[in-house]
């Protein structure tokens, strides 16, 4: 029955097809499809946004590490990462440390393939203001990510180039705090030249980059600088302004105020999750995270809190419970994050000017702020007065963004204010998971005390 | 009449092996019908000799000659033939003893006696069929018979207990839920340690397509199969049975046989039912009202001293003022006044969770055939309920396999099994939201379950029981075609080839939606999502295969190539704020989104076995396979994994001949390798982008993978030596293997620095190590006349090890780590050493050495014990007097810890407050100087309840179970006959009937999470219920 055989021969060649084995993924490109038009440039750059206000950054984590750790807020769920924040417990397996050290460096990374990418791309219908913006925006991106690195962990490694294979960008050891900041202002210097100038709240713009520029320079105590910087923006009243009342700048779904320099924006496809740990379960939320009692009482004072009582709102009796309301919009998860309120520019002038011996400036500058919550003027006259008042105006304007626990930290009074139990805690844990896996982080390369 | 019943030594040629069998007989009949002289007319029945049971399908063939015909169902076979009486008759039949008789006259009653020995049992191989006495390799197989009547929903678990090296734990007690299955040990981290499930020829996914969350255990993909349809299974365990599998055979393969029907048979009716009930046997203790509220106190008490005694001003000001005072005491103060502890109620949620659920099963089959064609025909309905509410499985099931044989060479045939599977599901395990365990228990008990206005009352977090019980709308339906067409031509009288098709079509529909009392509703002002899975796997396989006799010398070759595909489809669309609850379908809703997700893969292979043997003394088999996978990048695509098997059979040497105690013994050797890619990414090896990241509604994309192109197979080098004995008339029948598995290019997730950008890449890099004992007794305890007794024991012991990891891996649950040196599911803790009979506080093992005298950091976490089991087995006994049948079936695990995860919430030392229920184990906590105790004092402050994972909370997982018990009976044959039926029995049974364990939860066997890096697990899984049915199996 030989007739038979041929069957053979047939199949075996069918098998040895090599096209039978390459399939192609339908859900993903090619790495090297990623950045090669206009189009891929722009969707990439988008992408970076994605990242900078996804859940592990400012969409929820990182502002959580901040104000948990920020003396105001109870906890009172039954994550032991979110609790042992808020007591100040923090070691380094927590998993809050963890997510938003992973998605800052992430969002640098993404950065990077931009950065790099970007100029190669040649397609003629890229202008170059397009590609200037885009550059810009990765350029300032890493910059914010790198700051927020500096302010939670001290001085970092470096990385500005993108990794395409696992031996990229090894062996860097971390940078001094000031040369952190140093890459910070050199990227910032890069996106000035390349931003666009017209007002955008939701990207980046020149007054964006003026903006974080003053809180660097404040942060580095250039007061100057600071001044300088936050005058430029604060100048531009047609387009920022402190809005009044406080809560116009989140209520009844307010989005892209005056208020904000720089907020995230978010929609009904790619939402921000933010209210779940604050609304109580009757508004769809957990309540993981509430004011606490002392932060209650300051903001429901008048001549404290002021209008600033709508941040917190009480659940029906008998409950009765507190909760925080920036974020509220539930179900469709559109609250903003706030990166940088002007708000935050007038203190950071008052402060810098303080310093530089215009208390008066200060002072009016303090009390601009304290104006549109509805609360008598500040009378503090001497520069450690004016100090502790901006300290105190900080508690009640940004108690939950992230702000306090990081001024509370570069002005050294963290360990006063908030009762640490030891200076360690200034900066956050390098993740034991990032310990084992790096050497240029283990041992001694980590910060101490955890 | 019996004459005598002699002790053939069967040629290859004869044995009673069904399918050759069934080729020979329409020769036979065929070479009749030339012979039309009538000599004789012969009326016979053929009868099991111990339950009098007809024998169906058995050959009687006049010696001397080639007529030869099959019993019919009853029993009953007639010759009509030129043969003048007296003559002799054979009469052979599977797993009988073949018999001669002389007849004289008609009618005869032929008595046939079981055969004890297993020698020339057929068993099911890759691509054939072996007599057990000429295996080299270490296959286990499983009697159905044995295994029948369970009420599980799997066929898998059926299998606990019944086979050395095979470890099968159930999760939890929702039926046809994923369990944790395990030939020889855990070879891999990433990519899968499921064996390959072959059924009829088909590759089978067993990974569940579930997307939609119940918060535990994925639905098991397994559970769509009929287990009433399925004839045989035999699990292949070392190198030389699997490695023709190549790159998926590293954990195993099991195939399943399902049932054929015999040529030249009436049709016979089979039909089983049982009815019965489940229910859980053992939950949790949970702390009255009161006595919660006095724990809580405690802690605030003991907090506040703690916080004196250190200078804590805020620790002060927080636990100043006790919750569980006077209503009027003090009102104003933080924390608000609950009321006393006396006068706190108590609410059991947990009961109301539970019920006694019902069991029901019907499954019928009609079988037959004519001397071309057979069928099988087959259909089931099987529902159970949870013990747990909500989560019912229903399962309606239809099978067709027909065998066609065309001419002398051709034969087609297929194989059909078409089932639907619906599941109302719950969400179990981890979770608060929609948790219908977790907010049964978690949930203080003093907590009301609705509010002063008659709403329902949420607490903790955890959604309002009630709710959920009435509420939860989750369900999903699984519809499986399993399908195999095959043609076979018999080219010449020794060579044969085979070309088989297969397709395994799923699709998996899954739709939940959250009212407005649930949590997730509330949030999402409803919430609604359907999900459509579909998965295909196609196979299409050519095999030539040549076998020979010369003499002593026996010759056999098999060569082989395969293409097969895998594709996988995802749509999901997601609803949010419905305009009300009757809204309940996504067009209503004002917000929806959707995505779509689809991925493929493709092997293609090669292969090829030779085997050979002299005089059945010395065995020898040669198996290589070559893979290519589309997983893989260019440079490792294909992957080639030979194996060799030998055995000599001692007994067939001239010292062993004449030893009448032993009637068999064997050794076998078999070395080989294997591989495995399962689990990975279809497209691992590539540099990826991704979309869906936007921003402003605007498409945005990011990286989303580093490429390797160099991944490759993990690779699997196996030792297995065996002996097989069989001894005292066989009665006793012993195998026992040793075997060495060595994996080596593990596919691991390896950690990057994610100052990388990404958090880890994919790449062969680690080693893992199994080796173990196995050891299987059966025996004929006693075989009397109207008694029986036979004995099945199993045990078998694995070492795992992880050789080589680059850096250890922390778990999806974090107490578990995989870590260099250790086995695989270690436990990291705190260990706990002692509570100080003094202070009342917990002594943790400073493991870092530095002296006690800081907090315990994360380098004082250690290891304590696996979730992995010393030892594993069963004991099966199976007692048959007269009519009358038993089966009592133990399993067992031993040495295997567990983490208790709801004793870490439940016994929090009232640190949790308000937000969790408290286990009656807490009120063992240390109250008074030179108590002895391991509970420390009740305190926020310090480290008593404030560090986890503790060692407090590992508990030994060791048990031993009675898994099944069933007593049948059957009604004498006189009787059945009379109404047409050829065999009723009926019986009750019942399973996990008795459990001897030291674990305080309701059951050790837990698992909360399908992850293949979590075993042994407890958090929020219902336990494994307690079940009793009583059935009927009719024949007729």
């Amino acid at each position: 029955m030989k007739k038979y055989i041929y069957i053979i021969p047939v199949i075996l060649l069918l098998g040895a097809c090599k096209k039978f084995l390459t399939v192609e993924p339908k859900l993903n490109v090619d790495q090297s499809q990623a950045i090669v038009d206009a189009g891929s440039a722009g969707t990439a750059t988008n992408g970076l946004f994605n990242t900078l206000a996804s859940s592990g950054y400012y969409g929820e984590n990182f502002p959580a590490i901040s104000y948990l750790a920020g003396g105001d807020i109870q906890w009172t769920g039954s994550q032991s990462d979110a609790s042992d924040i808020n007591k100040h417990l923090t070691s380094s397996t927590n998993g809050y440390i963890l997510t938003a050290w992973t998605t800052i460096y992430e969002t640098i990374s993404q950065a990077n393939y931009i950065i790099a990418d970007v100029p190669k791309v040649t397609d003629p219908l890229f202008t170059t203001a397009t590609r200037n913006q885009y550059l810009g925006e990765a350029y300032f991106i890493r910059a914010l990510a790198y700051f927020d690195l500096a302010r939670g962990w001290g001085g970092v490694q470096l990385i500005l180039k993108p990794t395409t294979t696992p031996a990229d960008n090894t062996g860097i050891p971390r940078s001094s705090l000031a040369d952190t900041y140093a890459q910070v202002l050199k990227d910032l210097n890069t996106a000035e030249t390349l931003v666009p100038s017209a007002v955008n709240r939701n990207r980046v713009t020149q007054k964006t980059v003026w903006a974080l520029k003053a809180r660097l320079y404040l942060y580095t105590q250039q007061w100057a600088l600071a001044e300088q910087y936050a005058t430029q923006v604060i100048s531009d009243a047609t387009d920022y302004t402190l809005v009044t009342p406080y809560s116009a700048f989140f209520a009844n779904n307010a989005v892209a105020t005056k208020e904000s320099v720089f907020e995230l924006a978010y929609t009904v496809s790619n939402t921000n999750g933010h209210s779940t740990w604050w609304l109580p379960p009757a508004l769809g939320g957990r309540r993981e995270w509430a004011p606490n009692t002392g932060l209650v009482a300051l903001l429901n004072n008048p001549a404290i809190g002021g209008n600033r009582s709508a941040l917190i709102a009480q659940t029906a009796p008998p409950g009765n419970l507190w909760y925080g309301q920036l974020y509220y919009r539930q179900p469709l998860g559109t609250d903003p994050a706030y990166v940088i309120r002007i708000a935050e520019l007038y203190f950071i002038r008052s402060e810098a000017r303080a310093e530089q011996g215009n208390l008066s400036g200060s002072l009016a500058d303090l009390n601009a702020v304290r104006a549109r919550a509805g609360v008598p003027a500040s009378t503090a006259a001497t520069l450690s007065d004016l100090l502790l008042a901006l300290e105190k105006e900080r508690e009640v304007e940004f108690p939950f963004e992230t702000d306090r626990f990081f001024n509370l930290v570069r002005t050294g009074r963290a360990q006063t204010v908030l009762s640490l139990p030891d200076t360690h805690l200034y900066l956050f844990p390098i993740p034991y998971s990032q310990t084992l896996v790096d050497p240029e982080l283990a041992g001694a390369n980590a910060n101490p005390g955890y | 009449m019996e004459i005598f019943t002699r002790k053939k030594k069967l040629k290859k040629y004869i044995r009673p092996f069904a399918i050759l069998t069934l080729f020979i007989i329409p020769y036979l009949v065929k070479a009749q019908t030339t012979t039309p002289l009538i000599n004789s007319t012969l009326d016979g029945l053929v009868l099991d000799s111990l339950t009098k049971e007809p024998v169906a399908g058995a050959i009687a063939h006049i010696k001397g000659t080639t007529h030869a015909v099959a019993t019919d169902v009853r029993g009953r076979f007639n010759f009509v033939t030129g043969q003048k009486f007296p003559y002799t008759l054979i009469i052979t039949y599977l797993g009988y003893k073949t018999k001669e008789i002389i007849a004289d006259g008609s009618p005869i009653t032929i008595k046939l006696a079981e055969t004890l020995n297993q020698l020339n049992d057929v068993v099911v191989v890759a691509y054939g069929t072996q007599t057990r006495k000429s295996l080299t390799g270490s296959v286990s197989t499983v009697k159905v018979d044995d295994i029948r009547d369970k009420p599980q929903a799997t066929f898998e678990q059926q299998l606990q207990g019944q086979a050395a090296g095979l470890q099968i734990s159930a999760s939890t007690g929702v039926p046809g839920d994923s369990m944790f299955i395990r030939i020889r040990g855990t070879t891999s981290i990433n990519a899968g340690n499921d064996p390959l499930y072959v059924i009829d020829g088909v590759y089978v996914n067993s990974s569940s397509l579930q997307t939609i969350t119940t918060e535990g255990q994925a639905d098991n993909p397994l559970s769509d199969i009929n287990p009433a349809d399925i004839e045989s299974i035999s699990v292949l365990k070392d190198a030389d049975a699997t490695a023709i599998y190549g790159a998926r055979a590293a954990n195993g393969v099991i195939l399943v046989t399902t049932k054929r029907g015999k040529r030249n048979t009436a049709p016979k009716v089979s039909l089983n039912t049982y009815f019965g009930a489940a229910w859980a046997p053992k939950l949790w203790d949970l702390v009255t009202g009161p006595q919660q509220a006095e724990i809580i106190n405690t802690m605030y008490k003991n907090s506040e001293a703690d916080a004196i005694a250190a200078g804590n001003a805020t620790a002060i000001a927080q636990y100043a003022v006790q919750p569980f005072r006077a209503l009027t005491d003090n009102p104003t103060a933080s924390p608000a006044p609950r009321g006393l502890p006396q006068d706190q109620q108590t609410y059991d949620r947990l009961h109301d969770a539970f019920r006694t659920g019902f069991l029901q099963n019907y499954d019928g089959s009609i079988s037959g055939g004519n001397d071309k064609t057979t069928y099988y025909i087959g259909a089931g309905i099987n529902t159970q309920q949870a013990d747990l509410k909500t989560n019912d499985f229903r399962r309606a099931s239809f099978k067709v396999n027909i065998d066609q044989k065309i001419n002398d060479i051709f034969t087609i045939g297929t194989s059909n099994s078409l089932s639907q599977t619906y599941r109302t599901n719950a969400r179990v395990g981890d979770g608060p939201q929609g948790g219908v365990l977790q907010s049964a228990l978690h949930t203080p008990t003093y907590l009301p379950e609705v509010n002063a206005d008659g709403s329902p009352a949420r607490w903790a977090g955890f959604d309002n029981l009630d709710v959920l019980l009435n509420n939860t709308n989750m369900h999903s339906t699984s519809d499986r075609l399993i399908s195999n067409f095959y043609l076979e031509a018999k080219i010449a009288p020794d060579l044969k080839f085979r070309s088989s098709w297969s397709i395994d079509y799923n699709t998996y529909n899954e739709y939940q939606y959250w009212d407005s009392l649930t949590i997730i509703g509330i949030a999402n002002h409803n919430l609604g999502t359907s999900s459509i899975s579909t998965n295909t796997v196609w196979s299409d396989e050519q095999t030539l295969t040549y076998s020979k006799n010369w003499g002593k010398h026996t010759f056999g070759v098999l060569v082989g190539n395969s293409l097969e595909g895998t594709t996988t489809a995802n749509t999901t669309a997601n609803g949010t704020n419905f305009p009300n609850d009757s809204y309940t379908l996504i067009s209503s809703a004002a917000s929806t989104t959707a995505s779509a997700t689809e991925a493929e893969y493709r092997l293609s292979s090669f292969f090829g076995r030779v085997n050979y043997n002299y005089d059945e003394k010395y065995y020898a088999e040669f198996n290589l396979r070559a893979d290519g996978s589309s997983r893989f990048g260019a440079n490792n695509q294909f992957g080639y994994f030979p194996s060799a098997g030998v055995a000599w059979r001692l007994k067939q040497e001239d010292f062993l001949k004449d030893v009448a105690v032993v009637n068999d013994l064997k050794l076998r050797g078999s070395y080989g390798l294997t591989g495995n890619q399962n689990n990975i990414n279809d497209y691992a090896s590539r540099g990826l982008w991704g979309a869906g990241a936007n921003y402003q509604n605007n498409p945005g994309t990011l990286p989303t993978q580093l490429a390797n192109p160099n991944l490759k197979w993990e690779s699997t080098r196996q030792a297995d030596i065996g002996v097989d004995a069989s001894l005292f008339n066989s009665r006793l029948n012993v195998t026992a293997d040793v075997y060495d598995k060595f994996t080596s290019n593990l596919l691991l997730n390896l950690p990057l620095a994610v100052s990388s950008g990404f958090s880890s890449i994919l790449e062969n890099a680690g080693e893992m190590s199994n080796k173990g004992i196995e050891l299987n007794i059966t025996s004929t305890n006693i075989s009397a006349e109207h008694f029986k007794w036979t004995t099945n024991f199993n045990i078998a012991t694995n070492v795992n090890k992880i050789v080589k990891i680059p850096s250890p891996i922390v778990a999806a649950y974090a107490a578990e780590r995989m870590v260099q040196g250790l086995s695989m599911y270690t436990f990291f803790v705190y260990k706990q050493l002692y509570v100080d009979p003094k202070t009342g506080n917990a002594v943790y093992d400073d493991a870092r050495h530095d002296g006690g005298t800081l907090k315990p950091t994360a380098n004082d976490i250690e290891a304590d014990g696996s979730a992995l089991p010393k030892y594993t087995g069963g004991v099966n006994n199976s007692f048959t007097y007269k009519n009358f049948d038993l089966n009592v079936s133990f399993n067992y695990e031993i040495g295997n810890k567990v983490y208790n995860n709801n004793a870490y919430f439940l016994e929090g030392g009232g640190t949790r407050d308000a937000n969790r229920a408290i286990d009656t184990r807490q009120l063992t906590a240390w109250t008074t100087p030179g108590q002895i105790t391991d509970m420390p004092r009740l305190t926020a402050l310090g480290d008593n309840y404030t560090i986890s994972p503790t060692s407090r909370n590992i508990e030994d997982g060791s048990f031993l179970r009675l898994s099944n018990a069933n007593l049948g009976y059957k009604l004498p044959h006189s009787l059945t006959n009379k109404i047409g039926v050829s065999s009723i029995r009926v019986y009750v049974s019942g399973t996990n009937l008795w459990l001897l364990t030291k674990y305080r939860g309701p059951d050790p066997e837990v698992n909360v999470s399908s992850s293949p890096t979590v075993l042994g697990y407890d958090l929020g899984t219902p336990p494994i219920p307690r079940t009793v049915q009583i059935g009927a199996n009719v024949t007729f």
